[in-house]
This record gives C-alpha cells, structure tokens and sequence, in this order.
C-alpha cells in the first residue's frame, strides 16, 4: 500500500516540523514571560515622573532635574518625552487608566479641557507652590494659568509670541531696508505699507515683481508672504494678530469667556484682506504647499521672503543654511498698535500624582530662577520670568539672532491671551473646516457669522 | 498545499478500497471543537466580544472618558442622524473604499495570477512584498512628499508632460482618490500574496489538461482560476473591505480630514470626537453605526460569493 | 506524481488561434504579460528610491532642493542617528531630535513581540480553524459567523478597554502585554486557514481515521503539515504587521525595557506642532525597520511558494 508508506514518510517529518515549533513557541513564552520582569512596578513613592514634548529642550530640564536631586537627594525626576501626538494620547490614556505621570509640561490649548475634566490638581492647595504669585513672571502669564474658580493650574515657564522673520538678502535686492520692515503698517482697505513690500517682495516666475506691470499671480517663484493658512480657532500664526490690531477681540472676556465674537465685522474685513493676499498672488493660496511645509519650510526652500512665525521657531531657523534673516515685529494696525498672541507653557500636577506634594517642589523648582537660568541659557525658548528672558536674548544675541522684537512686544503691552475657553476642541471642529471653505472660496466671508453661532450654541447648551 | 486529484471529470480512482462509511464511528466532536477553540475563544470575549458590548452600552450614554458616563437614551442616535458631517463621513469613506479596493483586487489579482503562471522569480516576489514593509504613517509621508503641490517630484514630473500642478493633497476631488491610491501602493503587495496562496490550491493538471484542450492563458484564467479562487477571493475582499472602511492613519498624517470636510473620514471622525474632543459616548455612536455598515457589507458580500462553500473539497 | 509548483511558463495564444500542442514561441500575451509586470515593479520601487534619495541627503539641503532627482548633501548621518551614533548636539543640528536610541535593544524587543503574537497566532487560529472546518459539531456554523463578526470591531471599541484590562493585569511596559491581544485571537487568521483547511480532502484524513489516528493526532501529523504554505503565508504576513505595530505598543510601553522599534523611531517624526520630521532619519529609520522584514521574506519565500509534494492518492 503506496499510500501508507508515503503517509508515513509525511509524518515523520511532519513530527520534526511540529516539534521544532512547539519548542519554538515555548522558547518565546519564556522570553516573553521573562521580559515582563521589571514591568509593570509602581514608582517608588520618591520618584517624580514627568513629561515633555519638545526633544530640544529635553537636556536642559535634564540638568535642572540634576541640580534638583543635589539639592533634595531623597527625591529625583524621571523625565520621559513623546512626540507631539503621541503625547497627548498617552496622556489621555495615563489619565484614564491612571497611569498617567505625575508632572508634565501643559499647552494651552489643550489645557482648559484638562481644567474641565478636573485631572490637574490646584497648585495653590501644595505646600511647595502656594506661594507663588503672579508678579514673578511675565505680565499675563500668571492669569492665563488660572482657572475659572481662581486656582492656579499651570506654573508658567516659558512664554512666546509671533513675529516676521524676513529673508535679508532677498530684502536687501528688493532694495526694502531693516527700518522699513520694522515699521510696517496695515489696513483691511488696502493693505498699507505691508502690503506694498509683500508685493515688491513677491517674484514671479518671468522675473516681474508683484508690483510691477505684467506681474502673473498664477505662476510665483517666490512669495511675499509665505506660510498663509486658513488657521483654526485660535489662528496664532495667521491671522490673529491682525485682527486684534484692528480692534477685534475673541471673546466677550479672556480668560474664561463664554460669548465668541468670530462673526464681528472687524474680522470679517481682516479675513478678506487677509485671505485676499493669496488671490494677488503674494500669497500661497490654499493647496499651493501642503500641511507639511508650513511657513517655516517654505522659508528654508527660498520660496517666501517674509513668514509670520513664532519665537519657539528660533532654533529651527537657525539650522537652514546659507540664508541671513532677520525678525520684525508685527505690523501696526489701524488701531495704532501692534499685536501679537501671548502664548505659554507651564507644568501642571495630574490628580493621580501619588506624591503631590513632592511634585509640587518639582514644579516650584521648575519655575525657579536657578532653573529659569538653565533654560535661559540654553536658547531654545522664553523663560517666564523677566530676568531669564533678558539672560535668554543675550545668549541668542551671542549666537547671532536679535530677538529683542518679541521681547519688545510684550514691554509695550502688545500682546494678548488667546482664547482660552471650555469646548475648545469643539470649536476648533466647527472653525477650521470652516476657514478653509473661506480661504477656499466655497463659502463667502459672511459665513463667519453662521460659524460664530455653531460656536456660541455650544455654551447654550454644553 | 496537498495534492489530490479532484478534476471535474476524474474521480479518486480507490474509492473502491475505502472501508464503507458504516464502519467509521459518526460521533460528534463538540467537547474536542471546544478544547480546540478555547485559546482563540478566550482572547475572542476578553479583547473583542467584551470591549464591542462595552462600546455598545457606551453608544447610549453621554462619557467624557473620566467621569461616570450618564445614560442618554437615543439622543447621540438622534444627533447623528441630523449631523452633516456623519453623512459626509459615510459618503466620502464609501467613496474611499470603492476607489481603494476596486483598484488594489484587481492589480492584485493580476500581479498574483502573473505570480503563478509567468514567472518563479524570488526577487519579483519580494519587490511585490515591499510596500508592505512600509508603516502606514512612513508611506503616507512619503506620498505626501513626492505629491506636494509645489516642492514634490510628482508635479515636477508632471510639468514635464505640460499637465498643471494638481492638488492631490489640498484639491477637494483630488483627495480621497489620491489617498486611495496611496494605500493601494501598499496593500497590492500582501492582497497579492494571500491571493497567490489561494492559487496554490488549485491543482497544476487541471491548466495541464486545459492547455491539451487547447485553452489559452485568458480562457484558463476565467474558466480555472477564477472559480477555483472564489473561497480565498471572497476572503480577500472582505478582510480588504472591512480594513478600507476603517482607513485611519494615512488621512491623519496627509489632509486630516481637510479641505474643509473632503477627506474626513468615518474612523478619522470617531477618533477626533473620541480622544480630541472627549465626546465617547457620541463617537461609539458613530461606532456602532461603522459597526452596522460593515456587517451589512460583509454579510452581502458572503452570500454573493458563496465564500463558505469551496469547489475544490 | 503531482508537483504544484508554479507551472513551466505556458504556450499561449491570442484566444482566437487554435494553438499547435507544444509549440513554444514568444507570443504578443506574454510580451504584454512582462510589460504589465515591469510596470507594476518600477511604480512599486519608485517611492522606495525617493526614500532611498531622501535618507542619504541632510535635512537642511533636503529644504532647500525639495526635488532634485538625487541625494543632496550626500550624508550617512541619518543612518548614523538611527543607530543611536549621532545624538544630543550634532543630531540636533543635522535637524534630528537629539534622542539617544538604543537602537540593539529596540531590535530584540520587536523581535519578541513578533515572535509571541505570530506563534500564538499561527498555532491558536490553526486550532480554532480546524475546528470550524474539519471537526463536525453542531454549532460549528454559528459560532464561526460570531468569530467573523469579531472582525468587525471597530478599533475605537477595543482600545481602552484592552489597555484597562492590561493594566489590571499589571502588564502595563512589558513585553507581554504588548503581544496578548494579539497573540491569542485573530478572526482573520482563522477565517483564512479554515478556507485552506477546507480544500483538503477528506479521504486523506478518513484514511488515517482508518489507520487508527486519532482527531488530535491528525491535526498535528496531518493538516498542520500539509498547510506549511499558507501556515508560512500566514505566519510572514502576522509578522510583519506585528513589526510595524504602532499605536498599541506606544500605549503599553512606558520606558525603554518594553520600548519596540517601530515606538522609538517615532523620534523622527515631528516632535512639536511646528517643526517637521528629520526626514532623513525618517527614511533611514524606515530603511533599517524593513530590512529584517524582507530578509525574513526572502528566508521563507521558498516555502510559500512551493508546496509539498505530497502524492495524495494516485
């Protein structure tokens, strides 16, 4: 019988096949099994965990984290970092599944939501922070940490705004001096001087400027004004900053408001002023970069000359080679002012923290000057308090970047809060589609108003 | 893949020498069954069967994911069945999943049958595989680079032809086919590989015997492959289905959901509303309704093909 | 004597001429049967060139010259960074992120978590599709079409409460707890091998039901080793998907014991809203992350391909 012989041959490789995988599938079992070991233990009670985004900033706050050990040797930091994305779903999740960490360095857009789901703890009911005042940092900053019932739950550490950053050789060929560009003016009718050098700035693809005859907006090699965008609800580095210089505000009051004026009149000429720089060509139109290649790119490949950006950007900037910029501040409005959005970073204590009072010197250490100092000198951002600011312009300074612009804005009382209100993340999915069919030009200016009431019934109803 | 002859015309040819069925003991293998499907069965209702019945429950209640979720009736039904942008959802992902797996079965299709008839090269086969090995957030940046309106090589490349930039990322009809296609690009390769599998089990003398008739390539590959395949094609396609409903990643990484609402997806809406915007009880909502479109699919497309019967046993 | 392997390259003909028997010559079908195949080839290879381009360029003259054909500012850093060789200051101004990586470690973590979930994969959805194919019960129907629906879950459903469940089990940052999900049920797994196992006949079994075997026994010495191709298909496939896993494992892991590769080369991705990704790390990263991939295929390829030549019953 063939068939028998042939199935027997079968079977005796097939019983060496089976049982090389069964010792395969135990061996990794054991492997699995033994790398749970060292998982899944609790943090001793005297480590403090906290959490970061910005990797450029992860070895100064290591330091700090250092000098803290020296100066509390019963208690040290563990400092974990995770990208942008990645961090707030591993924080949502840590909230829930409480495993979140025990500090970690806050934003604002994303912090009224936390307020509202009551997982960060009052920093003035702990020991170590209670004393801290708003005096100590920046005008503003402290404020903008509070909450609706007057606790603090965020510790400023670093504040920021917007400002030009200009390309000065393709100025110095468009013969547009420093001065000038430091002493820009705008208006919703015509655009003042800003719109003039954005214009003269802007080179299409014959070589003609925006401002000279013949000039074909469909074809630009070079922007006037890069990194145009739609913008969301809070437009910190589009359109916000010249729609407060025209006089509109956000909210009926900031922070904590619960009336949204996005249908305004006064924004609705900005907007089309603003988005009208695309249809003449001295701006990217929707589409023309995709998402990934924001202001700053767009800068760094030669394609914009000016790009409104914020001062966290400082240090990317100074990676692109071969190019001399320089930083202006926004241009004055028809108010007569400039402005520019404050935002800001601050450290928050979650409501799992298994040692708040330990984390709260963490977080008293952090705003600290000793820390402050570190920060400062590492270039990378603002710290909150005065005197660390002026130690973190000298260091750039030395390192070739005059950022006294932003500083300026903030001395001459030029910046103000973006909006931080509840639904924050509600109203960001109602304006942001919603700007975009603007810019687009699916949908007319006038839409504005119709979005201003989706927005607005949320705090009807929510 | 075991070799037996079963041709349409031919029969085993010792059936004669089988013992009569009567001997063989006919007993029912319910408590063996049970042993065997107990692993799969326990990982099946602790991380599926529990979770969906969960999600269920939740679809009924208001739960910001922190708090104790409220009981809110049909209210997130009622919500979504007024909401425009669920519908746009629906629309713009049903949009998405003809386009993706129209396009990829049929280049799979074709690639796995090339596989098997035209050539045994490895290193054909590995190319295939490639894309595959590509996370889908890596692929998506990649396409978003090579695509971009302005700095890609794509429009580069077009301009050579004297065809416009297109928009492929930012264009409003342009989006959902590009991202479609873009996922293609990575999905050909393993659709085509479990094809190829499938093709294995169709015995070699049935093409042998074919071609003595005088068949050609295209008639073997109607009359043969195709209705030898049904069992692993119908799989392919509603393992393929089911994932295109769910697309995700790629969207988040290249439009996230814009321009304006081209490209917001169902999964990419469920998971904003989710985790941005901490409306869980809505978003399992939209879940279920996810849920439900997807059965209905699945169960229509099993019917059609008769994927539980096989021509082959 | 059967073998199917893939058949010699046919003699074909337009349908419309009646072929000679054994007449082999070039014909128009198999020309454009090449054609379409080196099509496909060079659209599938083309972005892994770019990718190629894109890692062995530096970041800033990659901003510069978006889309020049070739490599600008030819530089191995990014594979450098990869490796965790380039770190803290010179990675940040290469444009990276500064991370230190430990790169050997990552490696062995993904290759554990790909072994559990593939093996406990393979040999429990083999079990499962035995069951709901060669094994006869009563509600054998029914309980397969629940399985099937398990295919169904959507994500959204699945995640927390599975992270819950992980966390109670104090499996949170290890290894294991990143590969139970997955190791234990696959509804697609199973639904693929039950199709293959329903295309064995079964006078091959009846026979060594006769000879005295027992189901079990049939199992292990019969199906399993007759379903070596699309076990291996199977199997391949399992782990490459489990390879490149992201979001579950990011979930689990908390520090770098538990960390697996495709979680730590998210360092190249953008870190902060603003910035962008070190797109030459990206690349180089996603270069190093598939070689192991496509080695493996290659080792297996054979036995996907090939089938065994199991004589059956002539």
């Amino acid at each position: 019988m063939k068939r028998i012989g042939k199935i027997k041959s079968v079977i005796s490789s097939a019983r060496f096949r089976v049982k090389a995988v069964a010792v395969g599938v135990t061996a990794t079992l054991v492997a699995g099994v033994s790398a749970c070991s060292g998982g899944g233990a609790a943090q001793p009670n005297n480590v403090i965990s906290y959490w970061l985004w910005d990797s450029a900033q992860q070895p100064g706050y290591q330091q700090c984290a250092n000098l803290f050990h020296k100066e509390n040797p019963k208690l040290s930091v563990k400092i974990t970092q995770y990208g942008w994305n990645d961090y707030w779903t591993k924080l949502t999740a840590g909230f829930i599944a409480g495993t979140a960490p025990d500090v970690f360095t806050n934003h604002l857009t994303k912090y009224p939501q936390f307020v509202d789901l009551k997982v960060l703890r009052p920093l003035d009911e702990l020991p170590a922070t209670k004393d801290i005042s708003d005096d100590e940092f920046q005008p503003g900053l402290g404020k903008l940490w509070t909450g609706r019932d007057g606790h603090r739950y965020g510790s400023p550490k670093d504040w920021d705004t917007v400002g030009l950053f200009y390309n000065k050789d393709m100025l110095a060929k468009a013969g547009v001096s420093a001065d000038r560009v430091n002493q820009l003016k705008w208006n919703p009718q015509d655009g003042g001087s800003f719109e003039k050098t954005i214009a003269h700035l802007t080179v299409d693809t014959h070589g003609r400027r925006g401002d000279q005859p013949g000039f074909d907006k469909n074809h630009i090699a070079v922007y006037g004004l890069g990194g145009l965008s739609a913008g969301d609800n809070m437009a910190q580095t589009s359109w916000s900053s010249f729609a407060v210089s025209n006089g509109w505000q956000f909210m009926d009051k900031n922070p904590w408001g619960t009336h949204y004026n996005y249908g305004d009149p006064k924004l609705q000429e900005t907007l089309k002023w603003y988005f009208g720089l695309a249809q003449k060509g001295y701006a990217p139109k929707y589409g023309a970069f995709s998402d990934s290649f924001g202001g700053y790119n767009q800068f760094a490949a030669g394609k914009a000359a000016i790009v409104e950006d914020g001062a966290w950007m400082i240090s990317s900037y100074q990676t692109i080679k071969d190019v001399k910029w320089g930083i202006a501040p926004m241009p004055i409005g028809p108010t007569g002012h400039r402005a520019g959005p404050l935002g800001s970073l601050a450290d928050s204590i979650t409501t799992n923290a298994k040692n708040p009072e330990a984390a709260a010197e963490w977080v008293k250490f952090l705003s600290s000057e000793a820390c402050q100092d570190i920060i400062a000198k590492a270039g990378v951002v603002f710290p909150a308090r005065p005197q660390a600011t002026q130690l973190s312009l000298q260091t750039r300074k030395a390192a070739g970047v005059d950022a006294t612009p932003f500083a300026d804005m903030v001395d001459n009382n030029e910046t103000f809060f973006l909006p931080i209100s509840s639904f924050g993340a509600d109203i960001s999915a109602i304006m942001t589609p919603g700007l975009q069919a603007i810019f687009i030009g699916e949908q007319p200016v006038s839409y504005l108003t119709d979005l201003n009431q989706q927005v607005n019934r949320l705090f009807q109803f929510g | 893949m075991a070799s037996h002859v079963v041709s349409p015309a031919g029969r085993p040819t010792d059936t004669a020498s089988r013992t009569p069925s009567g001997n063989r003991r006919r007993r029912d293998d319910t408590r063996l069954a049970l042993i065997f499907i107990a692993p799969a069965a326990v990982g099946f209702l602790v991380f599926l069967i529990w979770p969906l019945t969960r999600g269920i429950y939740l679809s009924f209640t208001s739960f910001n994911l922190l708090t104790p979720a409220q009981f809110n009736g049909l209210d997130n039904y009622r919500r979504m069945l007024l909401d425009p942008v669920f519908w746009n959802a629906l629309k713009v992902t049903v949009e998405y999943v003809i386009i993706n797996i129209g396009v990829q079965t049929i280049v799979a299709l074709v690639i796995a049958v090339l596989m098997q008839r035209l050539t045994r090269s490895m290193v054909v086969r590995g190319i295939i595989l490639t894309p595959y090995l590509v996370s889908n957030v890596v692929a998506a940046l990649v396409g978003l680079w090579i695509l971009d309106t302005s700095l890609g090589i794509g429009n580069q490349l077009l301009k050579l032809i004297g065809i416009g930039p297109i928009g492929f990322f930012s264009d409003g009809p342009w989006v959902i086919p590009t991202i479609a296609l873009v996922n293609v690009w990575r999905y050909v390769g393993y659709t085509s590989l479990l094809i190829f599998a499938g093709l294995q089990t169709i015995p070699g003398e049935l093409y042998e015997a074919a071609k003595v008739d005088g068949s050609s390539e295209v008639q073997m590959f109607f009359r043969i492959t195709m209705p030898l395949l049904r069992p692993i094609l119908a799989l392919v396609l509603i393992i393929s289905i089911i994932g295109s409903f769910q697309v995700f990643d790629t969207v988040s990484v290249t439009t996230a959901g814009g321009p304006v609402n081209a490209s917001r997806v169902l999964q990419f809406y469920i998971y904003d509303m989710a985790f941005g915007r901490f409306q869980f009880g809505y978003a399992s909502a939209l879940a279920v309704a996810l849920l439900i479109v997807l059965v209905i699919v699945s169960f229509i497309q099993y019917r059609l093909t008769r994927a539980g019967q096989t021509d082959l046993a | 004597m059967t073998t199917l392997a893939p058949a010699e390259v046919p003699t074909s003909n337009p349908p419309a001429v009646t072929p000679a028997p054994g007449h082999k010559r070039t014909s128009i079908g198999r020309v454009i049967a090449w054609i379409v195949m080196a099509l496909i080839m060079v659209v599938t290879l083309a972005p892994f060139y770019w990718i190629i381009r894109t890692a062995l360029s530096s970041n800033s003259d990659l901003l510069a010259h978006p889309s020049t054909p070739y490599p600008v500012g030819f530089s191995v850093d990014s594979f450098k960074r990869v490796f965790g060789w380039q770190t803290g200051d010179a990675a940040i101004a290469a444009g990276g992120s500064g991370q230190s990586i430990n790169f050997w470690l990552y490696l062995r973590n993904s290759i554990v978590v790909a072994c559990l979930v593939t093996a406990g994969q393979l040999l429990f959805s083999a079990m499962a599709a035995y069951a709901f194919s060669r094994l006869k019960w009563r509600l054998r129907g029914p309980v397969f079409a629940i399985f099937l629906a398990g295919l169904m879950v959507p994500a959204i459903f699945t995640f927390l409460p599975n992270f819950v469940l992980i966390k109670e089990l104090h499996l949170i940052d290890t290894l294991l707890g990143i590969a139970l999900p997955g190791m234990l049920i696959s509804p697609f797994a199973i639904f693929f091998l039950r199709q293959f196992f329903m295309t064995i006949s079964t006078e091959v079994e009846e026979a060594a039901l006769i000879d005295g075997a027992s189901k079990v026994g049939i199992f292990f010495r019969l199906i399993l080793p007759m379903s070596v191709a699309p076990l291996t298909t199977l199997g391949v496939l399992t782990y490459i998907t489990s390879w490149n896993d992201y979001f579950w494992p990011l979930m689990v892991s908390y520090t770098d014991s538990s960390r697996v590769l495709t979680v730590a080369l998210a360092v190249f991705k953008s870190q902060t809203p603003q910035t962008g990704p070190d797109w030459a790390g990206l690349m180089a990263a996603t270069l190093v992350a598939a070689l192991p991939m496509l080695v493996l295929f290659l080792v297996f390829a054979r036995r996907i391909v090939n089938s065994i030549g199991f004589s059956g019953l002539k």
